[in-house]
């Protein structure tokens, strides 16, 4: 017992006043006469031994009411071993991720984590934990048998992606909140591709032991599946022998080598079938073209005939919008034509989308309504009329997109138009002599987007930067830096939308961007991504995230988004479609989605392809994962030991609760004595 | 009329006259017969005359009718004494409620005043003592003798110890007359030695009868818990556990009544046991019957 108040203490000096009261203060008998003493004995050391007996215990429940008021105020408490009669936790770690699918392996575990919490110790807390596509906590750790079973219930088989490290980082937070020892029971078919990079991720706190349930019994069965699809997200012209195909990856995992039939549905119907010789664990590609599909969005998808191990895997889903080319509004100076020439060719040349440019000059620009094109480019504009400015500015509000290059003017810009801020500098070669070359580049912005940029820098090694304005980023993005650091491609959100801002020109007097190959790819970049087509259609893997509205504040009224998701279902209340940012596709299908900017989006989500190897992680592997956490490490175990924290029971209550009866008990001997005296006179 | 008979209403009457009136009074009422035990002169039966006879005693008026001489008997006179003996004992003043045993007592001797000088024209006495004789009144019949009863009894308090030799002594001496004697008090003391010292009052030919006074308290004592007692005589001191007064005390306090009956009985007295929560019908009815068989 210790005392966290321990100045209480001196609350002790009041057990003088019982002293006092029974020692000091005399008790005043008031004699009773009777006629004679004839008949009586005398009885005074029985009496007086029997009196000081019930004085006593009356001086003793007062010395101990005050004894135990003291203490209730000095708050002791118990310190206890929390792994001692309290148990261990346990941990009732079930995989609902897509390979749980598979047979019946999530019945089976399901069944197997029952029969764990049913069997588990009596005065043991239990917490179940769902690990899919991310960490789910579904209860607190409690020992109520029923709500643990409700909550297993309540999983059901996911389609998102297990992941062991994220297992093993939520489990050390979760013991460092937790003292005490915990007992990690998990259920899982144990795939090799759940473990991470990197095994240290996976490593468990010593104070948690491991224990594996492996439902991935016997060999690993043969599995196909689609690995990737390669298709238009926009489809213009379904003749297009460029663009109008689809491209298909069949994979065999731990399959001997088969000839599998492959078929594009659309919109539910068979459109085509191949037959492709897939080889033993490899890979085989399948293309079908041309893609005929009809105006709207268009719901694909490739599947593997013939039935397999796993045939929840057996089909990828995309979706490809049909529309006419979009036009895109390219504002210009009246003497400049080189830039549209550069950037026209280039959209033209550009892969995945089509786009028709439409090219005017700035002064002309009055009357045009910037709504009806994809995206607008401002290239070299000095200045803009008022009127077609601030249809731009709501036109972004409203979730269009807006590329702006400043070229050789940009030297005569007070404020660049729309972006709100000043050209501050001029970075001139000709007065330096040396021209900028290209340093950052972000490729995990979607205008730069690259897989695998390579040494060159993704192209942009080469890049040269002549004339170069220096305009303050702000709270932009900054996408891309020449080497001297000057900003050359900035973001910036405004409402729903977007404004690019390109430091230098889009014709060859500026830089020699438009002279290189990685011009034609910026600009296909450029154009899907200030379009939105990539969020249009498509296809997204499970547990990927969707934006709905941008994340700034709201521009006027605040517009509702709709989600439903593949059951028809729409998972979003009316509360969150007023407010939600994102929304995280959780299921395989197809999701229809209305964007906060109005816009439709139909999109094919698919489960993780890792999740169709279904081999298990070697016993090896298990028994180091296990190992880690029971004591392989002495001195960590030794350390954890030292470091156990123990649990702390207040007794406020129970002292509390004993004042309460000694109380009583006082009262009841007290008044006893108070009647015996009122009988006496 | 009984409620006039129950000690706590008698508690509240002041005058020993009004009370010894309404106590006999409403005993008298509550009989179901008149008493036979008539006045002097009542007439008896007739005998034939003989000679030698007091001529005073012939009934003329049946000699008249029918030329036969007859005498006319009476019963005797029936005239008798009594000495009320009133122990006024500190002792006697102790109560467990109204009235005190000292009370109950005067009611007592005052009831059986008034009914034997009012209704029995019978002389009557008093005598009361502790360890010495206080108040000695002659058993008379004279005018006055109640009030003069009334008085003694109103003087008589409760002081110091009980001493049953001396007062005995000289009752035994004065008394001249045989007649009724009325012994009443707690008697706190050996029964052996009370009934060895109040014997020789029997010897001479009274009737003695023994009103044994007792508050129900000292019958059935109640103690809530451990106390301490005082001796109102002799103001000692001793602790009781309250198993003891439960218990012992009882047993004591029986043995003690029943072995004063007994012993009162073998001596050829009368004992009776007069608890102060009884009404005092029971000893004014205990004194006719007395009167009757002496007659």
């Amino acid at each position: 017992m210790d005392f966290l108040a321990p100045w209480f203490l001196a609350g002790l000096a009041a057990l003088g006043v019982p002293v006092f009261v029974h020692l000091l203060r005399r008790h005043v008998t008031i004699p009773r006469t009777v006629s004679s003493l004839m008949f009586y004995e005398r009885g005074i050391q029985s009496s007086t031994r029997h009196r000081r007996l019930k004085y006593l215990l009356l001086f003793a429940l007062r010395a101990m009411l005050v004894l135990l008021v003291v203490l209730a105020f000095a708050d002791p408490f118990v310190r206890r071993s929390a792994a001692g009669s309290g148990g261990r936790l346990q941990l009732i770690v079930l995989d609902n991720s897509f390979s749980m699918r598979a047979d019946a392996r999530f019945a089976e575990a399901k069944q197997q984590a029952l029969a764990a919490i049913a069997g588990r110790p009596h005065d043991s807390a239990a917490q179940i934990i769902a690990i899919g596509g991310r960490v789910e906590f579904l209860t607190q750790p409690i020992r109520d048998d029923a709500q643990l079973r409700s909550a297993l219930d309540s999983i059901k088989p996911g389609d998102g992606h297990a992941n062991f490290g994220e297992l093993g980082r939520a489990i050390r937070s979760l013991a460092e909140a937790t003292p005490g020892s915990v007992d990690l029971h998990l259920f899982s078919d144990m795939q090799r591709t759940a473990m991470p990079a990197n095994f240290a991720d996976m490593v468990l706190p010593a104070n948690v032991r491991l224990i594996l349930h492996s439902v991935a019994q016997g060999g690993t069965p043969p599995n196909w599946t689609i690995e990737s699809v390669e298709a238009p997200a926009e489809l213009s012209d379904p003749k297009d022998p460029k663009h109008s195909r689809v491209r298909a990856v069949v994979v065999g995992f731990n399959a001997p080598a088969a000839t599998k039939t492959v078929s594009l549905i659309i919109n539910g119907k068979t459109i085509a079938s191949r037959n492709v010789n897939v080889p033993a664990n490899g890979r085989a590609t399948v293309e079908f073209a041309p893609l005929d599909v009809n105006y709207g969005f268009n719901r694909c998808v490739v599947r593997v005939e013939g039935g397999d191990a796993f045939p929840d895997d057996d089909m990828s889903a995309f979706s490809v919008r049909r529309s006419d080319p979009e036009r895109v509004l390219f504002v210009h100076p009246a003497a400049d034509t080189r830039s549209t020439t550069y950037f026209g060719s280039a959209i033209v040349a550009a892969d995945q989308s089509s786009f028709v440019l439409q090219s005017v000059a700035s002064e002309q620009s009055t009357d045009l309504d910037p709504s009806r094109f994809a995206f607008v480019v401002l290239s070299d504009v000095a200045s803009l009329p008022t009127i077609f400015e601030h249809s731009l500015a709501q036109y972004v509000a409203k979730g269009g997109g807006v590329f702006i290059a400043l070229g050789t003017h940009a030297s005569r810009h007070g404020q660049v138009p729309l972006w709100g801020s000043a050209v501050t500098d001029i970075r001139d070669s000709s007065r330096t002599g040396t021209a900028s070359t290209m340093g950052q580049v972000d490729f995990s912005f979607p205008a730069l987007a690259q897989a695998e940029p390579g040494r060159d820098n993704g192209g942009w090694a080469a890049v040269k930067a002549f004339y170069v304005a220096v305009v303050d980023p702000g709270n932009a993005r900054v996408a891309a830096r020449l080497a001297d650091g000057t900003p050359l491609l900035l973001d910036k959100q405004l409402g729903e939308g977007h404004l690019l801002l390109f430091t230098s020109g889009l014709e060859n007097l500026t830089n020699d961007l438009p002279l290189h190959p990685v011009f034609v790819a910026f600009v296909d970049h450029l154009a899907r991504y200030l379009s939105g087509i990539e969020r249009l259609s498509g296809s997204r893997l499970v547990d990927s995230f969707v934006q709905l509205r941008s994340a700034a504040e709201p521009v006027g009224a605040v517009a509702s988004v709709e989600v439903i998701d593949p059951d028809g279902q729409r998972p979003l209340s009316l509360a969150e479609a007023r407010t939600v940012q994102s929304y995280r596709l959780a299921r395989a299908g197809f999701y229809s989605i209305r964007l906060a900017s109005g816009r439709d989006a139909v999109i094919g989500v698919n489960p993780d392809r890792r999740e169709s190897n279904l081999e298990p992680l070697s016993p090896d592997v298990l028994k180091l994962w296990s190992g880690s956490s029971t004591g392989a490490n002495p001195q960590n175990s030794i350390a954890s030991q030292l470091q156990k924290k123990d649990r702390t029971t207040s007794l406020w209550w129970y002292v509390m609760l004993l004042v309460l009866v000694a109380t009583l008990a006082e009262t009841a001997v007290a008044s006893g004595h108070m009647g015996t005296q009122r009988e006496e006179v | 009329m009984q409620r006039f008979l129950d000690p706590a209403v008698l508690a509240g009457i002041s005058s020993l006259d009004l009370l010894a009136k309404t106590v006999v009074d409403g005993f008298v009422a509550g009989l179901h017969r008149s008493p036979d035990f008539g006045f002097s002169q009542e007439f008896a039966e007739y005998r034939a005359y003989t000679p030698g006879d007091d001529l005073r005693h012939v009934d003329w008026n049946l000699f008249a009718r029918t030329e036969r001489c007859y005498l006319k008997r009476y019963r005797g006179e029936t005239n008798s004494q009594l000495t009320v003996l009133l122990d006024a004992s500190k002792s006697m003043q102790y109560t467990s409620g109204p009235p005190p045993k000292m009370d109950y007592a005067r009611f007592i001797a005052a009831a059986l005043f008034y009914l034997a000088i009012q209704n029995q024209r019978d002389a009557a006495g008093l005598i009361v003592f502790d360890d010495e004789v206080r108040e000695y009144i002659r058993p008379s019949t004279r005018p006055g003798q109640l009030a003069r009863l009334f008085a003694g009894l109103e003087r008589a308090a409760p002081q110091a110890r009980t001493d049953f030799a001396k007062p005995l002594q000289h009752f035994t001496h004065s008394l001249h007359r045989r007649g009724i004697a009325i012994l009443i008090s707690d008697f706190y003391a050996d029964p052996v030695t009370i009934v060895r010292e109040i014997a020789p009052l029997r010897f001479r030919g009274n009737e003695v009868i023994l009103f044994h006074i007792l508050d129900p308290q000292e019958i059935r004592p109640v103690l809530g818990s451990s106390a301490l007692l005082v001796d109102l005589e002799t103001e000692q001191r001793i602790e009781v556990v309250p198993e003891y007064a439960k218990t012992t005390y009882r047993a004591k306090i029986d043995t003690h009544i029943e072995q004063l009956r007994s012993s009162a009985k073998a001596a050829g007295m009368d004992y009776h046991l007069l608890l102060t929560d009884r009404p005092l019908d029971f000893a004014l009815r205990e004194y006719l019957s007395l009167r009757q068989a002496e007659n």
